[in-house]
């Protein structure tokens, strides 16, 4: 019968097909470590995100008279509300922890060479996305965070020559951050996911026409590529596991380390907190915005940081596959760009003053130093690399390259 | 680069130092019923006087496990179901105190320290050498000493102060966040199963790849 009704489908859509090429036959390098892992874990916080979030929504309600009870309401009296805004709330942080080391990997690696340039670039696109939704969702509990947040994020649209006014009026809907900024936030807030959904699909499709890179930078033998279930499905379960244990950690024991204590207390127009600091996720971007002392250079230069991504497919020259891996230089600039970030995010949780202002400004210089140099930095270090000879275990893999790869022209990696 | 982590770190702890302000107490605030109850009694019959309750309802102290008649009591002719509000209109607070109290349900989450703050706080009031009153911790609060804490020198009288405010802060604590109880104890069932579950993936995780190895 099942099989019957399949056929039935099959003879219509290409359900088998899809399923045997896509998810079960499709072939993924043996070699892939844990830290392949974090794309598919982007996926399932995404789509818990979005279940959540349906829900809260049953409940919410978005009117600055209304909201921040609405949220009290389902924390307090709706069945499981804290629970349903808790993993929606940890979710949201969650999802930038996961983000971030999906990049990380993808940096140390440097799998954004050719062929996976798109993926690098649909990847980014993505990390834009999140960051609004992000932005978005927060000012919806209409605490003093939420508001001085907006406030504070929105003004900065207002340096764009021309147009500045009428581009922070059209995303307030107001003069200043009101029922209108709420209404408009909670109706983007609710379609972005679904935008979000729809362009990992595209990165999905580019990913399963390139398919996955993997630690030793090229593309291995048919021999040396498995079928992706049981064997991957398993190990992104396992994933999966772990990952849901220390989420659930906070969300049940921890969940408010995420909630600053200031958006405890509703939006009030007329008293600023004494601190407006954005969540943890956008601090190093904060920290940079701040570094500058011209307030349009600072938006231009936070607007840079974020896109700079997508210049390094271009940016590293070399020829030499596997990123960090094989690379020491380039291994050595990747634990200091992680290094820097790491302290761009702490400078940009402290209040501009005293030391931390050169401390943030100098630490912009290297995020900033690490793109423009890295050009000329990966040509000599495979000059370099070159003439001292390349690791044995190096050259083996260029041996044992297929022969009729379609990429194989000059080397996968450009 | 490793010098670089350390460097970084080496930050944070000059400026963690650097940063100390006034130290907090801890309030130790426990979730055990008689201390509760004690705390409830306390925040109904002085606090209410000029902050309201506004996110807790009568029927949720019952549902706490306080005794009925003293529930009873304290909400007279209001229905159960009555969110708990102040006794002071919210004009005559602005007029006595030019601000309006705020509401206590979600203070021990809204300030930064939580309990330990409220609890030094309450705790925080002095006799200025001017003869008026301080408090080290908010210093221009505008609300009075209420549990008559400045001036008392007395060991024991002070340890009875501090075990009232340990009872109001335990209270707020929970009025903060009645649910985490639940929380927790959904928390330990959770994580049990998903240990287990995660367990059992990775014995299979290995079986099916160890069979991988052997081809
Ligand atoms: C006589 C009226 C009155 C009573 C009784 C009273 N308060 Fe207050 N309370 C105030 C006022 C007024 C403020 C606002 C103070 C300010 O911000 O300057 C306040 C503020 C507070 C704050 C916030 C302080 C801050 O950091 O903003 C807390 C916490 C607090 N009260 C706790 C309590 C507790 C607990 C009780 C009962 C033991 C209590 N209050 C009883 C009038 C009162």
């Amino acid at each position: 019968m099942v099989s019957r009704v399949i056929e039935w489908v099959d003879q219509r859509f290409p359900l088998t097909s899809f399923v045997k090429h896509d998810l079960t036959e499709y072939p993924t390098p043996r070699n892939l470590s844990y830290w392949w892992n974090f794309g598919f874990l982007a996926g399932f916080v995404l789509v818990l995100q979005i279940a959540t979030g349906i829900f809260l929504a049953m409940y919410y309600k978005p009117d600055v008279n209304l909201a921040f009870d609405s949220v009290q309401h389902i924390m307090r009296e709706v069945n499981y509300g804290w629970l349903l805004r808790y993993i929606h709330s940890t979710g949201a942080s969650a999802f930038f922890v996961v983000i971030y080391v999906h990049m990380a990997r993808t940096l140390y690696y440097a799998s954004y060479h050719k062929p996976r340039e798109l993926m690098w670039w649909t990847g980014q696109g993505l990390m834009l996305l999140i960051m609004a939704t992000a932005f978005m969702g927060y000012l919806l509990p209409w605490g003093q965070m939420s508001y001085w947040g907006a406030q504070v994020i929105t003004n900065l649209f207002g340096v764009t020559p021309f147009f500045g006014d009428q581009i922070v009026l059209w995303l307030r809907g107001d003069f200043s951050v009101g029922d209108a900024t709420l209404t408009r936030f909670f109706a983007l807030h609710y379609l972005f996911p679904f935008l979000i959904f729809a362009l990992v699909g595209i990165h999905l499709v580019a990913l399963h026409t390139v398919k996955s890179s993997n630690p030793s930078g090229i593309s291995l033998a048919d021999k040396d590529n498995i079928p992706f279930h049981p064997y991957f499905t398993l190990k992104d379960f396992f994933g999966l596991g772990v990952y849901l244990i220390v989420f659930c950690a906070f969300v049940f024991f921890s969940p408010n380390t995420f909630i600053e204590p200031p958006n405890n207390i509703p939006a009030n127009p007329l008293m600023t907190p004494a601190h407006i600091e954005p969540e943890w996720y956008f601090l190093p971007f904060y920290a940079i915005l701040r570094a500058i002392p011209d307030m349009l250079g600072g938006v231009v230069a936070m607007a840079v940081s974020v896109l700079i991504f997508a210049i390094l497919p271009f940016a590293d020259r070399t020829s030499i596959p596997g990123g960090a891996r094989y690379r020491p230089i380039y291994r050595a600039m990747f634990f200091i760009f992680l290094a820097d970030v790491l302290l761009l995010g702490y400078v940009g949780a402290k209040p501009p003053t005293g030391y931390f202002v050169p401390l943030g400004q100098a630490a912009t210089l290297v995020y900033f130093a690490t793109f423009f140099l890295l050009p000329f930095v990966s040509k000599a270090e495979e000059r370099w690399m070159r003439a001292r000879g390349l690791p044995a275990d190096l050259q083996a893999l260029f041996q044992q390259r297929p022969p009729r790869d379609k990429w194989n022209d000059k080397g996968e990696t450009r | 680069m490793r010098s670089w982590i350390i460097f970084a770190l080496c930050g944070l702890a000059l400026n963690a130092g650097a940063e100390e302000e006034l130290q907090l107490h801890q309030a130790g605030a426990t979730t055990d019923l008689p201390t509760l109850e004690r705390g409830a009694e306390t925040v109904m019959t002085v606090c209410l006087g000029c902050h309201s309750l506004k996110y807790i309802r009568f029927r949720e102290l019952e549902k706490l496990g306080i005794a009925k008649d003293k529930v009873d009591g304290w909400r007279g002719s209001n229905p159960m179901g009555t969110a708990i509000s102040s006794q002071m209109p919210a004009e005559a607070a602005m007029a006595s105190f030019g601000k309006a109290p705020p509401d206590l349900s979600l203070m021990a989450k809204a300030r930064e320290g939580g309990p330990d703050y409220i609890y030094s706080y309450l705790l925080g009031y002095y006799n200025t050498p001017e003869g008026g009153l301080g408090n080290h911790y908010y210093p221009p609060t505008k609300m009075p000493d209420v549990l008559g804490v400045a001036g008392v020198t007395d060991p024991a009288q002070r340890a009875e102060l501090e075990k009232k405010a340990r009872e109001v802060v335990s209270f707020l604590d929970w009025a903060a966040d009645p649910r985490a109880q639940e929380r927790h104890t959904l928390g330990y069932y959770v994580i049990a199963y998903l240990v287990l579950l995660t367990t059992l993936l990775y014995f299979l995780k290995r079986r099916v790849w160890g069979q991988l190895d052997k081809t």
